[in-house]
């Protein structure tokens, strides 16, 4: 029916007053922006260009108004209620001005976060390197442990052609004070013949002292000191005889009895370990 | 056929059914549409609620396939919506923001105010909410708008591309949950008077009119074809508008931009007819002047034959073309279907406007000219006449 048709219609622009806006063919209407609850800002700029300007927009029929719920018709809200915070406590010394642009200190703010960067970096690689080698460490052997390995010897407690035993290390070592009639034989002592072949002199820093590791070395007992053929050591378990420089030479060990590192600090003490 | 598919629940309610105690309460059931849960999100394509005065048309148009989905959503909004109290108060800051908006555009207030000045009531009541009405709507007087006004004779159910059993089937079912006609609305008593708004606009928006054609009489007919013989709006962009009597009166008074139109309302027991001018504030009154005068002239008789065929043309074509669209045919099928309960096809239509002759044009102009005329106007007034200068 004519009547109520002709509200609406190609050349209506503005007669579906769509409550948000609904722009027709010839003329778009003023933009729906608005702010969901306080304030509304009003008053889009339109200027008056020109004669045509105006051309369309009387009212021709009654108001049709709509509300929808994908169209348009949809407030759509400018954010203008969320207030940017001041920042200015923040900002460097040469950034403060918002108006100035930052191009001009860009250099020298950017080569300070740098340096102070690289630096932090060093320090950190340096600092996390200790800490890791400290925890690493700690695995090892503690300082009792380590403690435990070395002994000090006093050697003026030993008299001559006495042979000392000390726990060392969990194993008995023998330190004989050797007495020259010793050391010359042990010297004499021919090295092709023996079963390890070693001079006497390779196996002792000062020749009137001899620091063993009492063990045998055939099966592990403790040799017997100033016992056995040669004037040395004889192990009792199985019959090895060993030297005044404790060298096998008679028994079925098979190696000469272990010198241990040690060395001789000041004259009368020795630090074996 | 098209893929996609209308369907449009018409309801003879609106503004004009509310009383001065629930003043806006249309306005928020427009905007409740929105508080119905749509489960269907994805069906459909575009979802609306229109309404005028005494109509309101909740249309969903939706893929073919899927028209039982969206079926649901229109038959929640429309017969068991749910309106929760803390949902009602939550959307009332948006009838103010919908107000600003439509607001904006000055022709709104201007239509607005013109019913109010020509009626005493119904078609008075504005179709946004008065200002002193946002947040006084309760939940309980949305109820009672939907049970007194929703009732199954005010409604029709239209679907464009949708089975008609179905439809049927529909509006058997779940349509029919509140029968009888409801509250009827008070008939509307044309008064005549006038409202001027001054604001700081350059430009002023003024409407002037006398009572119009109901809807549907053959009087009707004659005051939209007296409308196109005065000019409703430019038909060509960018032209001179040469074919409009009154664009080219009042050129002839001023050379300020201006813009005016015949302007023609049909209600279901008034109607509103008369002229719409923008001017610029100095000669609005030049302009208003001008424009009454080309009325008068066609009431004396100053119309030829041409020209009520060239209007009839432009009649036939503008009605033809806005129910080419699926959106213009939903509305018309249903605008009709409120009023008379049939549909007649466009070619009835346009026989109809054939048959108005060049005498009931010149007795709309006359009934125009002799009526009891209502005013309303906004802009800068210092030079706008007045209702008993004219």
């Amino acid at each position: 029916m004519l009547s109520v048709a002709a509200r609406a219609g190609p050349f209506a622009p503005f007669v579906s007053a769509a409550a948000h806006a609904v722009p027709g063919p010839l003329r778009p209407l003023a933009p729906a922006v608005a702010h969901r609850d306080r304030k509304v800002p009003l008053d889009p700029k339109r200027p008056l260009l020109c004669r045509e300007s105006l051309s369309g927009r009387a009212a021709r029929g009654g108001l049709v108004v709509s509300a929808s719920l994908n169209a348009p018709a949809s407030v759509r809200c400018v954010h203008n209620d969320v207030a940017v915070p001041d920042f200015s406590a923040y900002r460097r010394q040469d950034v403060q001005d918002a108006r100035a642009s930052s191009q001009g200190s860009s250099d020298s703010r950017k080569g300070f976060s740098y340096l102070m960067t690289a630096a932090a970096g060093v320090t950190t690689a340096y600092v996390a390197k200790n800490v890791v080698t400290q925890f690493i460490s700690s695995l090892s052997a503690s300082a009792d442990v380590l403690a435990l390995s070395k002994i000090e010897i006093k050697l003026s407690d030993i008299p001559e052609g006495k042979n000392m035993a000390f726990k060392w290390r969990g194993k008995p070592l023998f330190v004989r004070h050797r007495t020259q009639a010793e050391i010359s034989q042990e010297a004499e002592v021919d090295v092709s013949q023996l079963r390890d072949p070693q001079h006497d002199l390779d196996r002792v820093k000062k020749p009137e002292w001899v620091i063993l590791v009492g063990v045998c070395t055939h099966l592990g007992c403790v040799p017997i000191a100033n016992a056995g053929d040669y004037g040395g050591y004889y192990c009792p378990c199985h019959g090895s005889h060993y030297d005044a420089s404790g060298r096998i030479r008679k028994g079925p060990a098979p190696l000469n009895l272990e010198v241990p590192v040690y060395q001789f600090v000041g004259d009368d003490t020795v630090v074996v370990g | 056929f098209s893929p996609a598919s209308r369907i449009g629940v018409f309801i003879k309610t609106g503004s004009r059914y509310e009383t001065t105690s629930n003043l806006g309460t249309a306005h928020l059931l427009r905007l409740a549409s929105n508080l119905v849960s749509v489960n269907c999100l994805c069906y459909y394509i575009d979802s609306s609620v229109h309404a005028t005065r005494e109509k309101m048309a909740y249309s969903v148009e939706c893929l073919r396939n899927y028209v039982d989905t969206v079926m649901e959503y229109l038959l929640n909004v429309t017969t068991a919506p749910e309106f929760r109290p803390w949902e009602v108060a939550d959307i009332q800051p948006r009838l103010k923001v919908d107000k600003a908006i439509a607001l904006q555009n000055p022709q709104v207030g201007v239509l607005e105010n013109l019913h109010a000045a020509a009626y005493k009531n119904a078609l008075a009541n504005p179709l946004y909410c008065p200002d002193y009405r946002v947040g006084k709507i309760t939940s309980e007087q949305l109820h009672h708008f939907v049970q007194t006004n929703f009732t199954s004779s005010r409604m029709a159910l239209v679907g464009i591309g949708v089975e008609h059993s179905t439809l049927k089937h529909v509006a058997e079912q779940f349509l029919n949950i509140r029968s009888g006609s409801g509250a009827p609305g008070g008939k509307a008593v044309y008064r005549g008077g006038e409202i001027r708004k001054q604001t700081g606009d350059s430009l002023v928006h003024a409407a002037i009119v006398a009572e119009g054609a109901v809807v549907g009489s053959p009087e009707a007919n004659a005051f939209s074809v007296l409308q196109y013989v005065l000019g409703a709006g430019p038909l060509v962009k960018r032209g001179s508008n040469v074919t409009s009597k009154l664009t080219q009166g009042v050129a002839k008074a001023t050379s300020q931009p201006f813009d005016v139109s015949a302007f023609n309302v049909n209600y279901s027991d008034s109607g509103l007819f008369g002229i719409y001018t923008i001017a610029q504030a100095p000669n609005a009154g030049e302009v208003i002047k001008a424009a009454l005068n080309q009325v008068k002239a066609v009431a004396q008789g100053g119309v030829t034959d041409a020209d009520v065929t060239t209007a009839k043309n432009q009649l036939k074509a503008n009605y033809l073309m806005s129910v080419e669209t699926s959106k213009g045919l939903l509305n018309e099928i249903g605008s009709e279907s409120l009023v008379s309960g049939t549909h007649t096809s466009p070619s009835a239509a346009a026989q109809k406007i054939d048959s108005v002759a060049t005498a009931d044009v010149v007795n709309a102009a006359k009934k125009f000219i002799s009526g009891k005329k209502s005013m309303a106007a906004s802009g800068d007034l210092g030079n706008t006449p007045f209702l008993d200068e004219l």
